[in-house]
This record gives structure tokens, C-alpha cells and sequence, in this order.
């Protein structure tokens, strides 16, 4: 049910494979500041955007083992903005020597009638959080600094519990197939947050 | 004896016109900078813009206490000849500056004396001084020097004290949680702490705690209302299924949907 390996896959229509390389790391709350001061500083010259999204994630479950996973996200701080549905393909197990998470990445922009039509087609919503925090961004690289909230009863976004103490540091570049430069400057960037952060490349079949 | 001094007078007027000569051509490429490439100048090369000026400055002071050169003080320049035409080796001296050597431009090229409110307030200063006594003057010299020595110090000293106490600060403090990083990353890369059903054969009890129980039924119902809400729309292949296994109801209406999509819309 994954879609195929990016080498098989033809190239139709004119769309770009694009990848999404990434790296992760945490910052405890009481050291927020001093984080946010530092990315202010190295990040491009804007305003840091805030952000409250509220992602939902769809399982739609086969006769064969790895359900397809769909993640729908929207903006609570801008309630009329389409909602972004993406597709995260499994890390690729390249060399070990590259520094970064790589993944098959899909993006698309969808309705307001989104979650209707993912359970018309068979998903079923496996669980959801909110995110808040800020995002930053430095020429390809986009930093997404956010603090992960816990939705008691679903669709009531009123009632959240932080899931830690902390917050979740996302470095993540989207890149077109086969571009390995690109995880030698997240690299240099990462090496740049420490000893604030530590951003590696955090497999997530590790900690199932 | 005097065409020595003249000699060493000559010589010493020679290397203060190159020097000043240098010091203007520095300034002159600083301002060109400053006008016209604002816009990419950075604050070290502006730095290094100064420092150079000041360089320039310091030799050309060097020079002028030289003991070789013969003291301007007691030197006179006297205007012999004031004309209002255009003198044209005055011009080609001076690059076009100054071409006629008039009334106007004597006072302010030939000035020994500073300007008059310069004056006064040079007057205000050394009476100020002369008042205040020579003791007060000794003690304010004295604070002056060891602040400055004390400032120099503080610059100078090996970085390395300053990190191993900046270190030892952070510590006492660190700044991220290698646990909480794990959380975090397996709550968003497949929704650890955070799936409400969990689907049949995975088992994670331990990990879950009070917050899923309490969200487990009601989410429960809400499948369960979705899936009744469906089967009126199916034709019949839906079965009524158990409460606990919500996980099974998708598969039904998968089938329905492949069978579906033997369309001949290939993309």
C-alpha cells in the first residue's frame, strides 16, 4: 500500500519527486527564549511567523500489513485557509553516512470538506494533535519550533494538554530526489543550535 | 648651520606632505565608500576603514615629534604678494582648490590661531583645570588610568576563564531533554500517547495511561457512528461489527472502492 521506490516511479505529468529531508531535536520550555533568540539571529531577516495548526492523521488499513498513512493539517489561527494534506513516505535507508531523514514527500492544498472525504474513502482518523509555535526560515530550510498539545475529546480543540515539557525543534528542507548537498548545510545549521539543541536524524521505527 | 636646518626644514616639509597626502587620499576613498556602497559596507570593514585613518594619523604625529624636525612653531608664513587673478601653478599645486590667492582664501589657509568660540572654550577648559588644584588633577589622572588598566585586563585575558565559567553556568542548566526529544518525535512521526484506537495485535498498554482510556470510548463511538452512517449507503456488503474492533469496518468499503477504480482514466 506505500507507494512505490522513487527510482521506479516514472516521472508523469511533470511533477518533481520531491523529498523531504529532515532532522529533529527538542528544547525544554525554560530554554525557549533563548532558542528564539538565537534563530531570530541566524534565521533570514523577517518576522518569526506563529502558527496553531491542528493535524489529524488518516489510516486507511489493507488486506496487507502497513496501513497508508495520510496526515491533514489546518490553522486554527486562520480558520478560512484550505486545509494542506501531505504524505510522508517511509525514511529511506540510504547510506548511513547522510546526515539527514530523507523521505518521499507529497503536498497538496485541499477543501474545507476534507475529513468527510478521506472517511468516504476509507480512512479512518488514527489520532490528532494540535501544534503551536513558530516557524522560521533560512533560504531552502524551514525551522518549525512547536509545542505538541494533546486533543482529549476530538474535533474540541478547546481542551489541550501539552504533551511534555518541552518543545520540538523541526529542521526540514524540500528538495527534489538525489540533491545530497542539501544535508551538509542542515547539517552545518544543526551544528550551529548546539549546545541549545541537539538536531539529529531521529529514526521513528526506532522508538516504536 | 642654517642650510642645514633649511635642509632638515625641506626634508621634514617632504614627508609631511607625502604623509598628509596619503592620510587624504584614505579619507577620500572612505567617503567614497560611505556614499555610494552603504548599502553592502560592513560594520569590520568600516572598522578597518579607521583604524587605518588613525594609523595615518599616529605616523604623521610620530613625524612631527621627530627630533629632527625643526620646530614649525617658530616658523612664519608671511604672504608676500596678494593678487585677485587666477594663478594657474597655484591651481595645479593645489588641484584646482585654490586658484587665485586673494584676500578671501589668506585667512582661512594661513590660520595659526583657532576659532574663536574654539578659543573661549579652550579659555573655559585650562581655567577649569588651573582650578581645580593639582592634587584633585593627580587623583582624577590616577582613577582614569586604573579604570582603563582594569577594562584592558578584562579584554585581554584568555578567553578560556571566561568559557569554563559561561559552561559551567550551562551546565547547571541544560537546555533540551533527550527523553522528551523521543517523546515528541514518536507523538508525531505515528501518534505514540496520542492514537485513541488502537488497532488490533499492537499492544502498548504501558505506554498510554489515564489520558487514553478516558479518550479510548469516546472515540470509539465516534467510528461507530460513522460506520452506522455509512451502511445505508452501502449495498449490503457492511456487517454489523463488535465495538472493540472499529480497525475491521474500512476493509468492507475498501473492496467496494477497487473494484471501483477499473476505469480506463489511467493517469
Amino acid at each position: 500500500m506505500e507507494a512505490p521506490p522513487v527510482t521506479v516511479m516514472p516521472v508523469t505529468g511533470g511533477a518533481i519527486n520531491m523529498m523531504e529531508y529532515l532532522l529533529q531535536g527538542s528544547v525544554l520550555d525554560q530554554s525557549l527564549e533563548s532558542l528564539l533568540h538565537r534563530l531570530r539571529g541566524l534565521c533570514d531577516d523577517m518576522e518569526p511567523e506563529s502558527f496553531a495548526d491542528h493535524e489529524l492523521v488518516y489510516l486507511l488499513r489493507g488486506q496487507q500489513g502497513n496501513p497508508f498513512i495520510l496526515r491533514a493539517r489546518r490553522s486554527l489561527l486562520k480558520p478560512t485557509s484550505p486545509w494542506h494534506l501531505r504524505y510522508l513516505g517511509q525514511p529511506e535507508v540510504g547510506d548511513k553516512s547522510r546526515h539527514a531523514l530523507v523521505r518521499n514527500c507529497v503536498d497538496v492544498a485541499a477543501s474545507h470538506s476534507l475529513p468527510d472525504f478521506l472517511n468516504e474513502m476509507g480512512f479512518r482518523m488514527d489520532h490528532e494533535f494540535a501544534a503551536k509555535g513558530h516557524l522560521f526560515r533560512k533560504g531552502q530550510m524551514k525551522i518549525v519550533v512547536s509545542k505538541l498539545s494533546r486533543v482529549h475529546v476530538p474535533g474540541n480543540l478547546e481542551n489541550t494538554e501539552p504533551l511534555s515539557l518541552s518543545y520540538l525543534v523541526e529542521l526540514s528542507v524540500l528538495a527534489p530526489a538525489g540533491q545530497d548537498t542539501v544535508s551538509e548545510d542542515m547539517k552545518s545549521f544543526a551544528e550551529q543550535l548546539k549546545p541549545l539543541v541537539h538536531l539529529e536524524k531521529i529514526d521513528p521505527k526506532r522508538l516504536m | 648651520m642654517q642650510q642645514r636646518e633649511e635642509k632638515q626644514l625641506d626634508a621634514s616639509v617632504e614627508s609631511l606632505v607625502t604623509r598628509v597626502a596619503h592620510l587624504k587620499g584614505s579619507l577620500q576613498s572612505f567617503i567614497y565608500k560611505l556614499e555610494n556602497e552603504y548599502d553592502r559596507l560592513t560594520w569590520p570593514s568600516v572598522l578597518d576603514n579607521f583604524a587605518l585613518l588613525s594609523g595615518q594619523l599616529n605616523t604623521i604625529n610620530k613625524l612631527l615629534r621627530n627630533e629632527k624636525t625643526p620646530s614649525y612653531k617658530s616658523l612664519v608664513i608671511i604672504p608676500l604678494l596678494l593678487s585677485p587673478d587666477r594663478d594657474e601653478e597655484l591651481a595645479k599645486l593645489t588641484e584646482q582648490r585654490v586658484p587665485v590667492f586673494s584676500h578671501e582664501i589668506v585667512p582661512d589657509h594661513l590660520r595659526t590661531k583657532p576659532d574663536p568660540e574654539v578659543e573661549e572654550q579652550e579659555k573655559q577648559l585650562s581655567a577649569e583645570a588651573a582650578r581645580i588644584g593639582p592634587e584633585a588633577a593627580q587623583k582624577q589622572i590616577q582613577t582614569l588610568n586604573k579604570l582603563c588598566s582594569n577594562l584592558l585586563e578584562k579584554l585581554n585575558n584568555p578567553r578560556d576563564d571566561r568559557d569554563s565559567e559561561t559552561s559551567a553556568l550551562r551546565q547547571n542548566k541544560p537546555s533540551f531533554n533527550l527523553a522528551d526529544t523521543n517523546a515528541l518525535v514518536a507523538a508525531v512521526g505515528f501518534g505514540k500517547n496520542l492514537s485513541k484506537c488502537r488497532p488490533p495485535g499492537s499492544v502498548a498498554p504501558g505506554h498510554t495511561g489515564q489520558a487514553m482510556t478516558s479518550a479510548g470510548p469516546t472515540m470509539q463511538q465516534v467510528t461507530i457512528a460513522g460506520a452506522a452512517g455509512h451502511q445505508p449507503g452501502m449495498s449490503g456488503q457492511v456487517t454489523q461489527q463488535q465495538p472493540g474492533q472499529p480497525g475491521k469496518m474500512p476493509s468492507n468499503i475498501k473492496t467496494n472502492i477497487k473494484s471501483a477504480s477499473m476505469h480506463p482514466y489511467n493517469r
